[in-house]
């Protein structure tokens, strides 16, 4: 057991290294890798990495600061089994949320059926009835979704909160892994991580593909907010690996239904817009008429068909804390299976009886905002003063359809380095997926976010989280992973010219000497040799 | 009832507007008591347009006008046949709304929005009528009784975005008000109610081939096993001198024409409608 | 490319030639008026001042450390070398992402020796070297490391435009100054042409073969007739060919002026120098507009009036 892990103290929580004070499989090749590493050599790689992400400019915005954005130097490692389960939870997932909208966007037969209460889906803010009638031209209104796991004590995972509006941190999970790649290169080339750098190809693919009918070849764009947005890093990363223009609202211009980008050689058509602007801003005609980020006329030509918003508008309907308690009983409505994931369970506030249930062991839960996002507005019932829970108590019965409770879910735990040493901290698990029309594509592994402070159970990155590369690995061989042969050249190639300088440079100035005098010579003798005998 | 209608609105710039896109809900359509024979919008300066069918069912028209222009007028010209039959007695009883069927799937018009909200007193009449009267139909005819009553139809006294409370402040209103009104009493009652725009004769024997100014109007349909419609205004059932042209939650979701545009700072909105009996 | 990308690239590149070309007319002129003991300062400052497009300020004496301030430090005033480096990097931050590493790294760390103040301490003619330095080093990085697409003729078109515009203003101000010692000579070492200069004339240095030097030789890269050239190169490299006449009238405009100096016997033009030389900067300002309605027409943001807030 290297140096690093002597005292390490797993705690409550389900750790995922150690099993009390044994070391988990998955995690065995990487201790052995450490054994050589020192706590000071850990510390000096640690700042390597810091440094070269601030200079790179890989930086989170909190509070109109940029920082760099914290990464663990320790990579949490997840094993084939498990990760098939995740995988394929998370596609059933999106599949059945995919279900959900367009039916909620147009028959509504899931309210007929009485799964869920209509009111549910027609109260929540994000219900765009401006979306209703727009069909997306092939089927996909969820191209990209962050399903937000979580490790309970039990070390299952749950399903604690779905994003297929406009979901992010995969530029995270790509910087991340080059990072821990080039910080810790002998664990890493001692296993088989499968790669994550594939993900842009795969949107790509999945945008180009989600294109209006009859365009052979479509333009797609990342619309962006622009610089000022905390996530800008990702739109531009994500602009450049996929080789497509990023733009903003005032680039672009709605001409007869159709989506024009303003170009030097005058307007040039648009065909899908991979949008990293909020539903609210995207359309001064139907949503915020002072948006300045979007761009007037969107909408409709979505509804005409000639553009595809990618996400689709009006999935927020999806993502709602409230229907999300509803979600393993759409995936049993829409797609006749059983949840692979469980939801963390969940008290509906909005519920009478729920409420009777629940009101007086406020202090022992979490109660969520239903309309809140990066980790606003949450209450931690056993940290709370009373001040706070009185508050909260009267925020819920003023309107309790707005908040959901929830037990608190010791979040798993990962060795995470904290001033200069391993301790657990906890973590959850955003993985991404893609959908393409024909498959559901989840990328190995995904976003883990670990909250730095000692037993903070709240992750996001707004309040002070930080992250840890995700190493899926390919099945677990015992001998080195065998590198691919490279064809060998068979005899050196020829080198560049020299030129005069170089020569005067690398021969002896004595040498030299001597073969000009040799020269010399060699002409005298030559032309004293010249009258021999004659042939 | 044969009737042609034209309704030409628009918007006058204070200067020049650069850009404009906007949507238009002035196509009426064929349904329960008129049939439409004949539709069509035109739009000045001519722009792109574009038909679609919103999430209520009203038939929206939506264009952009890309040249500068000082002004844009919208002009839809119908020709609608109604028929109305008298409504029918009162199906439902009050326990009925509660039901699923009616307050689940209905629910949108159900909700309060800061238009339609009732004030304290109104909010109490309709809950006094709902205690007295046994069916939900036979209460919420009482309401748009009593709110015709109370609030004097006073014409400019409220404009577009007035809310109901502010209107009964003054006891006073247009037929956007008191349908906001009627609207609010009657969703605190647990009745489902919609708001509806449309075109009305405004006399009584209507002539033939006689051209009225007549007006954009508005009034309501509350849900009593069907939509049972019901002029708070005049205090009339609507029969054949009334058409239909799109429903909603608030007027918000009705408006004839909206839109955006860019370039001069002020714009006034003009609006105008003539309606022929033709048979 | 994307109309607001270009623009940006465009201005990169008239906003780095014009804060070096600021430095180097700074230079020379800031030297010579100390040197100057019998003319009159004030007159002097305010003609430099002029020459640049500023307004002398009528309530105060002018002396050289307003001219500096003016004209090298002062960032809220639009013509200082300062607020010329800041423009450029807000046109680079708007860009970024379609410029190299090496080029917004570049042209953020010069803006930062400005914003932080330390521009201002190097000293005069420390500072005004450093510009230049600085500027060679923006240009080295574009030309090693930007594709010779659209982005890269803008950068080179806004920055020969300018090119012309400064250095017609340099001619101005060697005319103007004219009485006390060798303008013309500080005026050539200022755009490190005098050596050139030199050569070309066989050691003899005129004041006419000085003027010919910098607005008509083809071969000097800092001459106005070279520069405008380049600029006429770019726009028929964005342009697609055309056999007969010109679309663009910003390529209307510049070959009209360059034709206009290259064959108009040169006696003619420095007969009335300051006034040939304001024409120059006429037609760069035409031919900025020109290029901005043809090019990158709309990339502002519209405000939208009359929707829901």
């Amino acid at each position: 057991m290297p140096d690093l892990f002597k005292g390490y103290d797993a705690g409550a929580a389900y750790d995922e290294m150690f099993d009390a004070t044994s070391l988990r499989e998955p995690y065995r090749r990487l201790v052995e890798s450490l054994q050589h590493l020192s706590r000071a050599d850990l510390v000096n790689r640690l700042e390597t990495l810091q440094n070269s992400y601030l200079d790179q400019g890989v930086t989170f915005d909190i509070g109109g600061e940029e920082r760099a954005f914290p990464l663990d130097v320790l990579p949490r490692v997840i094993e084939l089994d498990t990760w098939a389960t995740i995988e394929a939870g998370v596609q059933q997932r999106v599949r059945a949320l995919e279900s959900f909208l367009a039916d909620v966007y147009d028959a509504g037969q899931v309210f007929n059926d009485g799964v869920i209460p209509r009111g549910v889906v027609t109260t929540s803010a994000h219900f765009h009835r401006e979306a209703a009638g727009v069909r997306p031209p092939n089927g996909v209104r969820i191209h990209v979704a962050g399903i937000d796991l979580v490790r309970d004590e039990q070390g299952e995972f749950r399903v604690l909160e779905d994003n297929v509006r406009v979901p992010s941190g995969v530029s995270y999970v790509m910087t991340n892994r080059r990072a821990i790649a080039s910080t810790l290169p002998e664990p890493f080339a001692d296993h088989r991580v499968r790669p994550v750098a594939g993900y842009p190809q795969r949107l790509l693919g999945a945008l180009r593909a989600a294109a209006p009918a009859g365009v052979a070849d479509p333009t797609v764009v990342v619309l962006t907010p622009g610089v000022h947005n905390g996530a800008y890093y990702e739109h531009a990363l994500l602009a450049r690996t996929m080789g497509v223009e990023l733009v903003e609202g005032r680039d672009l211009q709605c001409r007869r239904g159709r989506v024009m980008m303003r170009t030097t050689h005058g307007l040039e058509p648009v065909h899908v817009i991979y949008r990293r602007v909020d539903d609210e801003f995207l359309d001064p005609v139907h949503f915020r008429g002072d948006s300045m980020l979007g761009c007037p006329g969107l909408i409709d030509a979505a509804r005409a068909g000639q553009v595809t918003l990618a996400n689709a508008v009006g999935n927020g309907v999806a993502d709602d804390k409230l229907v999300y308690t509803y979600v393993p009983d759409l995936i049993r409505y829409h797609l006749g299976e059983e949840p692979i994931l469980r939801n963390v369970d969940t008290w509906r506030l909005g519920d009478a009886a729920a409420r009777e249930e629940v009101m007086d062991r406020l202090h022992e839960l979490v109660v969520k905002p239903v309309d809140g996002s990066g980790g606003k507005g949450i209450v931690i019932g056993p940290q709370a003063s009373p001040g706070e829970l009185d508050d909260l108590r009267s925020k819920v019965l003023a309107d309790p359809r707005a908040w959901i409770a929830q037990p608190v879910v010791q979040l798993s735990t990962v060795p995470t380095f904290v001033d200069g040493h391993l301790g657990p901290r906890h973590v959850d698990l955003r993985p991404f997926a893609v959908n393409d029309g024909q498959r559901v594509w989840v990328l190995p592994g995904g976003l883990t976010r670990v909250a730095l402070a000692e037993g903070e159970l709240i992750v996001n990155s707004s309040r002070g989280g930080g992250s840890k590369d995700t190493w899926v690995l390919a099945g677990m061989s015992t001998t080195s992973p065998r590198r691919e042969e490279h064809n060998v050249p068979a005899s050196v190639a020829p080198a560049p010219s020299a030129g005069p300088a170089m020569d005067d440079l690398t021969s002896d100035a004595e040498e030299q000497q001597h073969q000009q005098q040799q020269q010399h010579q060699g002409r005298h003798e030559a032309r004293a040799g010249a009258g021999g005998p004659a042939c | 009832m044969q009737l042609r209608l034209v309704h030409t609105t628009g918007f006058q710039y204070g200067g020049q507007a650069l850009a404009s896109y906007n949507q238009a809900r002035m196509t009426p359509q064929t349904g329960p008591g008129q049939i439409v024979v004949h539709t069509r919008l035109a739009v000045d300066p001519t722009p792109w347009t574009d038909d679609y069918r919103d999430y209520f069912g009203n038939e929206v028209t939506a264009f952009e006008v890309l040249d500068p222009h000082s002004a844009m007028t919208v002009t839809a010209v119908s020709t609608v046949h109604t028929d109305r039959q008298p409504a029918p007695d009162p199906a439902l009883d009050w326990a009925d709304l509660a039901g699923p069927e009616v307050a689940d799937r209905w629910t949108e018009f159900l909700a309060l929005p800061h238009l339609v909200a009732p004030p304290e007193e109104l909010a109490a009449r309709a809950a006094s009528l709902a205690r007295i009267h046994g069916r939900p139909g036979e209460a919420a005819r009482a309401l748009c009784s009593f709110v015709h009553d109370e609030v004097e139809y006073v014409a400019g006294s409220t404009d577009a975005a007035t809310a109901a409370v502010e209107a009964w402040q003054q006891r006073a209103g247009v037929c956007q008000d008191m349908a906001h009104l009627v609207l609010g009493g009657l969703r605190t009652m647990g009745i489902p109610a919609r708001y509806v725009s449309g075109y009305l004769h405004p006399l009584e024997d209507a002539v033939v081939g006689e051209t009225v100014q007549g007006e954009s109007h508005a009034w309501i349909e509350w849900w009593d096993d069907g939509w049972h419609a019901y002029d708070p205004t005049n205090d009339l059932e609507p029969r054949d001198r009334w058409v239909v042209v799109a429903t909603g939650r608030d007027y918000l979701d009705v408006r004839p024409l909206h839109g955006i545009y860019s370039g001069s700072a002020t714009s006034s909105m003009f609006v105008r409608v003539d309606i022929t009996r033709l048979a | 490319m994307l109309s607001r990308i270009a623009e940006s690239m465009f201005w990169i590149g008239r906003y780095v030639e014009r804060a070096e070309d600021t430095a180097r007319i700074l230079d020379v002129q800031t030297q010579l008026l100390i040197e100057d003991t019998i003319g009159d300062r004030e007159t002097a400052c305010r003609n430099l001042l002029s020459i640049m497009g500023v307004q002398p300020p009528e309530d105060r004496t002018v002396d050289v450390e307003a001219v500096l301030e003016l004209l090298a430090y002062d960032a809220t005033e639009s013509a200082s070398v300062a607020a010329v480096l800041g423009a450029a990097r807000e046109s680079a931050r708007r860009a970024r992402e379609t410029l190299s590493v090496a080029m917004w790294e570049a042209l953020n760390t010069t803006h930062r020796s400005v914003s932080t103040g330390h521009f201002r301490t190097m000293g005069r003619s420390a500072s005004f070297r450093w510009v230049r330095d600085r500027a060679a080093l923006i240009n080295g990085a574009a030309d090693a490391t930007m594709t010779r697409d659209e982005g890269w003729q803008f950068l080179v078109l806004g920055r020969s435009l300018e090119r012309a515009d400064m250095t017609s203003r340099l001619v101005s101000t060697a005319a103007f100054t004219s009485g006390v010692g060798s303008p013309w000579t500080s005026t050539l070492r200022a755009c490190g042409g005098h050596e050139a200069f030199l050569r070309t004339y066989n050691g003899l240095e005129t004041e006419r073969g000085a003027a010919e030097f910098l607005l008509l030789d083809r071969l000097f890269p800092r001459s106005v007739v070279f520069a405008l050239n380049r600029a006429e190169q770019c726009l028929d490299n964005l342009e697609a060919g055309q056999r007969a006449g010109f679309q663009n009238e910003a390529h209307r405009m510049i070959g009209r002026t360059r034709a206009d100096l290259e064959y108009r016997p040169l006696t003619d033009v420095l007969t009335d120098l300051p006034a040939e030389m304001e024409r120059l900067q006429n037609t760069c300002t035409w031919a900025t507009e020109a290029i901005t309605s043809r090019f990158f027409a709309g990339s502002e943001g519209t405000n939208w009036l009359g929707g829901r807030v």
